[in-house]
């Protein structure tokens, strides 16, 4: 298996993993680190939008099933 | 090739007729562009000071190296001075140092050669997938046009030597899995980790280009996607901790912690909209290669790198960072319009059936004899609207009568004319000739500092090197220290404040805060010196 090439499916499902928990990582630096002042900064705002870009991108790709990555 | 060849044979003759006319118009402008680089590059190898603020740095990192010394040091102790970037372009450098002494033009003689190697690596790029010689020509020479490079390709800096180092690793790495022989295999994935180590110890901003390559490799076979992973951390992870041991340390503080700037989203977006204003019309269809290989077939390793360099760029809104963030991306582009372009030309679009192709191809596929033929006149139309939006020229001496004809005005320093209208922060206020009147300031700097026996705290390196001076401090580098509470200042301060300093030469004032006050509280102004645009500020003790 880990000599065979990711599948667009596979490819799609690491990007919607990957996504959801960085995107969730992202969020976790403001809950874990209470003392943080100003909220969700610029850098984070940005980040966090690459992170929904990424599940989305993910998402897209699932279908297109065992079609090589 | 074949399908190249029949690409042709099917389209009307007037229709090539006019393709042809068209693809030589763009490769006049851009081989115009390319003469304009050289022109400039051949100006600044002869100029003896700094152009770019903080390549004098460089130069004495390259000092260091040559002399076995590590550039990462203590800056609270006598000369103050520390580097933030990595050694490979300086070690490059180094042997340089032993012939022909301490000097700019081989740094920048280096830099200039890596943007023509990288360029090569485009366009060869672009012919082995493409397989249409005109548009891997273009692809190449397009590299060279962006003002990006052109701007910071020919300094003593070493952003454009990892650029270089990341598209051979890119170039090396793409049709590795495909390699039949194993041991030619194995060659060419070494060959793509060393570039990629090679690039990263150029500059840290690589790490993008090796998150890039190692996600393709592992899309395209897991197992050495991850085999290469390990190689790469274990060499590189020893190499750090090598160095890291041998500096007590300062490796870490001066290149990594030291590294984290605030952050300006601002800066980040204006340059963003100047990248778009400039490279837009290879842009896009880069960005729709992406679309496409995403969809309708696979991913190649230039996709990843392009994404990963263009999320990279992001940081180009870091103090002291710039448009230089975005060189990387740029190559990526060249490499990726142009498969674009060489596809559309030799007709060799296939869309792999899936859901999409039913909403997104099919009720077009009427249209594709009209879509084909448009694809001949727009292909050099892209390349020639590319060549109008990142014009940028001198607009006096040989260059003024093409400057009449075009209806340009310099507007930018020492009369140049440069279409990015600095209009974004962090883009490099840079790209004019050198003039005798430069040097001549430049001399009058180093005489001022010759004529005092005391040593000179200079924000510039050259005057003191060429005053045979020891260079004091590195400004930047201390404000990024001091941006992150890493500095201490206090013996550099005792010293000012002492008056050990015969002279001090200021030019953008980049030391931290702490230090500029006491300057103020023990120096006064004295004269100004101009040189290359800039206004150098003598002071001498109260």
């Amino acid at each position: 298996m880990l000599n065979k090439s990711l599948t667009k499916r596979q490819l799609g499902l690491l990007l919607l993993i990957g996504g959801v928990i960085g995107f969730l990582g992202i969020i976790a630096i403001d809950v874990l680190d209470v003392g943080r002042e100003g909220g969700i900064g610029p850098a984070q705002r940005i980040a966090l939008g690459l992170m929904v870009g990424l599940a989305l991108l993910g998402l897209t790709l699932i279908p297109m099933k065992d079609t090589p990555a | 090739m074949i399908q190249a060849a029949s690409r042709t044979e099917t389209a009307p003759s007037a229709l090539i007729t006019v393709n042809r006319v068209l693809m030589a118009a763009a490769l006049v402008i851009l081989i115009f562009y390319f003469i304009v680089y050289a022109v400039y590059a051949a100006n600044l190898i002869q100029f003896p000071f700094d152009y770019d603020q903080g390549e004098g740095f460089e130069l004495v990192d390259t000092i260091l190296f040559s002399q076995g010394k590590w550039p990462y040091l203590d800056t609270n102790v006598y000369p103050f001075y520390s580097s933030n970037y990595p050694p490979l372009f300086h070690i490059i450098a180094a042997p340089f140092v032993w012939i022909f002494g301490p000097a700019y033009w081989y740094g920048r003689l280096l830099g200039f050669l890596g943007t023509l190697v990288t360029a090569w690596a485009i366009g060869y790029a672009v012919y082995r997938d493409g397989q249409h010689r005109w548009i891997a020509i273009l692809s190449g020479l397009a590299f060279l046009a962006s003002n990006t490079v052109y701007h910071i390709g020919p300094l003593f800096r070493q952003h454009m030597t990892m650029v270089m180092f990341e598209m051979l690793a890119v170039l090396v790495l793409a049709h590795a899995n495909e390699i039949a022989d194993k041991q030619k295999r194995r060659r060419a994935f070494i060959a793509g980790i060393v570039f990629i180590i090679a690039a990263g110890y150029t500059k840290q901003l690589a790490y993008a280009t090796a998150i890039a390559a190692l996600a393709f490799l592992f899309i395209r076979n897991p197992r050495r996607g991850i085999i290469s992973a390990l190689i790469l951390v274990l060499v590189g992870g020893a190499i750090f901790m090598g160095i890291n041991v041998a500096t007590n340390g300062q490796w870490w503080l001066q290149t990594v912690a030291a590294n984290v700037n605030d952050f300006f989203p601002d800066q980040t977006t204006g340059l963003f909209r100047l990248w778009f204003g400039l490279h837009g019309f290879l842009l896009i269809p880069a960005v729709l290669y992406v679309i496409y290989e995403f969809y309708f077939d696979r991913l190649s390793i230039y996709s990843l790198w392009f994404i990963a360099a263009t999320a990279n760029s992001i940081l180009s809104g870091k103090w002291g960072a710039g448009d230089s963030y975005f060189a990387t991306a740029i190559a990526a582009m060249c490499v990726l319009s142009g498969l674009f372009a060489a596809r559309t030309l030799t007709g060799r679009w296939h869309f792999a059936p899936n859901y999409l192709t039913r909403f997104l191809i099919h009720p077009f596929r009427r249209f594709a004899p009209v879509i084909v033929s448009a694809g001949f006149l727009l292909i050099p139309l892209l390349y020639i609207g590319y060549g109008r939006a990142v014009l940028h020229m001198p607009t006096t001496g040989a260059f003024q009568p093409i400057a009449q004809i075009l209806g340009i005005q310099a507007n930018a320093q020492n009369g140049f004319y440069d279409s990015a209208g600095r209009i974004a922060g962090g883009y490099a206020d840079i790209g004019h000739l050198t003039t005798q009147a430069d040097i001549d300031g430049g001399n009058t700097i180093v005489d001022l500092v010759k004529s005092t026996d005391k040593p000179v705290l200079s924000e510039e390196a050259a005057f003191n090197l060429l005053a045979d001076k020891d260079v004091i401090t590195n400004p930047t580098q201390l404000l990024n220290l001091a941006n992150n509470e890493s500095y201490d200042g206090s013996a550099l301060i005792s010293m000012i404040e002492n008056q050990e300093f015969g002279l001090i030469v200021l030019r953008a004032q980049f030391y931290p805060p702490a230090i500029l006050r006491a300057i103020g509280d023990a120096y006064t102004h004295d004269e100004e010196v101009p040189m290359n645009g800039f206004s150098y500020i003598i002071l001498r003790p109260k």
